[in-house]
């Protein structure tokens, strides 16, 4: 099996050993080689009046973070496992963007914030904005459940929202990369309240049909790859109805795809990927159109 | 002719430290930034001493370690491990290595854990080549 390479975006504030102990699950799917990045963001350490640049700062920010992964790498080192550290300073989003380019990695985890500065990388847009530079998938991960456990198999039994984009379809075949992990794919389709505006029942019954045959084909991909799935249709507000399935049908995950719209499209309309992202309580894993890692 | 001593670590500070020492003593340094780097100037240089950190970008020492071990030109090139990894977990995981199917290695010649005395460290290398 190819040794694939895990990106883990830690700003040590939600993402914890922990979080990454519940991520080992994908050592079964060949993630054997684990990168640690953290940011140390540059208004903490730039130039303020009277001071200059703080070195000092800068030199205690960057020790606390490698004896931090000094300990993590420790334990995965011992388990056979491979890992990389990257400490370093600047902007979050163009650091992990060329972190996960120069290492060519095939997942990059985040963790979500929503408060300070951080919440300028954490935030759903700048999600989505790494989604929008990298053909890399993004797990923007939530390592306690709703429940208030911990999520210990987070990729036994993903949700995958099926909107029928090239990111939809490509998250499909994404997902089948962890075919060892996952044990069933609960595969969703929502049909917006917009969609059905106006229309008559005849031709509301022949989307509803649609879909669902639609949804058929997409657990018999998933069935012929040896994973177990199962098809729901939900009717009413994308995000809320996403949301709702995972929590009904007892998932572990929420798997999208990320479709590029323009910048400016992005900040008047919003998208699925950037309301999940910011709002779900579940880890969401978000497939941009082009990804990096098709079925081998 | 100064002997070649490697050094493979991604810390700029540790770079320029064990850079002079090496110069201070006469020897002529060679610099990579990750296991990756360090062994294609391995292999292209074949030093005489490697000075070797763990975790790294792109390939860590242990992984670095293994190829090392081997390459037949390098397999007896000294190293010695400079890391805030501590050596038991170095051990343990070429022995995890090694379980998983690659082949037994050697411990390495000598593991210091960081921080080391620029007196010490050249004296440590001076054991090794001269």
């Amino acid at each position: 099996m190819k040794e694939r390479k895990l990106l883990f975006v830690t700003q040590f504030e939600e993402l914890w050993f922990d979080a990454l102990q519940s991520l080992m699950d994908l050592r079964k799917s060949g993630f054997n080689h684990v990168v640690f990045l953290h940011v140390i963001e540059r208004d903490k350490v730039a130039m303020h009046r009277g001071k200059g640049y703080l070195k000092g700062e800068e030199t205690k920010l960057r020790e606390i973070a490698n004896i931090r992964f000094i300990d993590w790498a420790e334990s995965l080192f011992e388990q056979g496992m491979e890992v990389g550290a990257y400490i370093v300073v600047g902007n979050p989003l163009p650091k992990i963007i060329s972190t996960a380019g120069d290492e060519g990695v095939d997942l990059i985890v985040t963790g979500h914030h929503k408060r300070g500065k951080v919440e300028e990388l954490y935030a759903g847009s700048e999600t989505v904005d790494i989604l929008r530079r990298t053909s890399t998938p993004v797990l923007v991960y939530k390592y306690m459940l709703p429940s208030g456990k911990i999520n210990e198999r987070p990729f036994e039994r993903p949700i995958l929202a099926m909107d029928w984009s090239p990111a939809s379809e490509r998250a499909v075949n994404y997902l089948i990369n962890f075919k060892e992990i996952v044990k069933e794919v609960v595969v969703v389709n929502v049909v917006s309240d917009k969609e059905i505006k106006g229309a008559s029942a005849m031709d509301i019954q022949a989307t509803r049909k649609n879909n669902r045959q639609r949804l058929d084909e997409v657990c018999d991909i998933f069935r012929n790859e040896g994973i177990e799935a199962d098809s729901h249709l939900y009717i009413g507000d994308t995000c809320g109805e996403i949301e709702k399935a995972a929590q009904e049908r007892e998932a572990t995950m929420i798997v999208a795809g990320a479709t590029g719209k323009s910048g400016l499209k992005e900040i008047f309309m919003g998208s699925v990927a950037k309301k999940l992202a910011n709002n779900s309580a579940f880890p969401t894993l978000l497939v941009p159109a082009n990804i990096k890692s098709e079925i081998n | 002719m100064s002997k070649k001593v490697l050094t493979v670590d991604d810390d700029p500070d540790i770079i320029a430290f064990v850079k002079t020492v090496l110069e201070e003593n006469g020897y002529d340094p060679l610099i990579a930034r990750n296991g990756e780097v360090g062994l294609d100037l391995a292999r292209k240089e074949k030093p005489d001493l490697v000075i070797l950190d763990v975790l790294m970008p792109k390939q860590s020492g242990i992984r670095m370690y293994r190829e090392l071990r081997a390459d037949q030109s390098l397999k007896d090139t000294p190293v010695i491990i400079l890391s805030g990894i501590a050596k038991r977990t170095f051990l343990r995981s070429q022995e995890a290595l090694t379980e998983f199917g690659d082949q037994p290695v050697p411990e390495p010649d000598l593991y210091i854990e960081k921080p080391v005395e620029p007196d010490e460290l050249a004296e440590t290398i001076k054991t090794f080549i001269g």
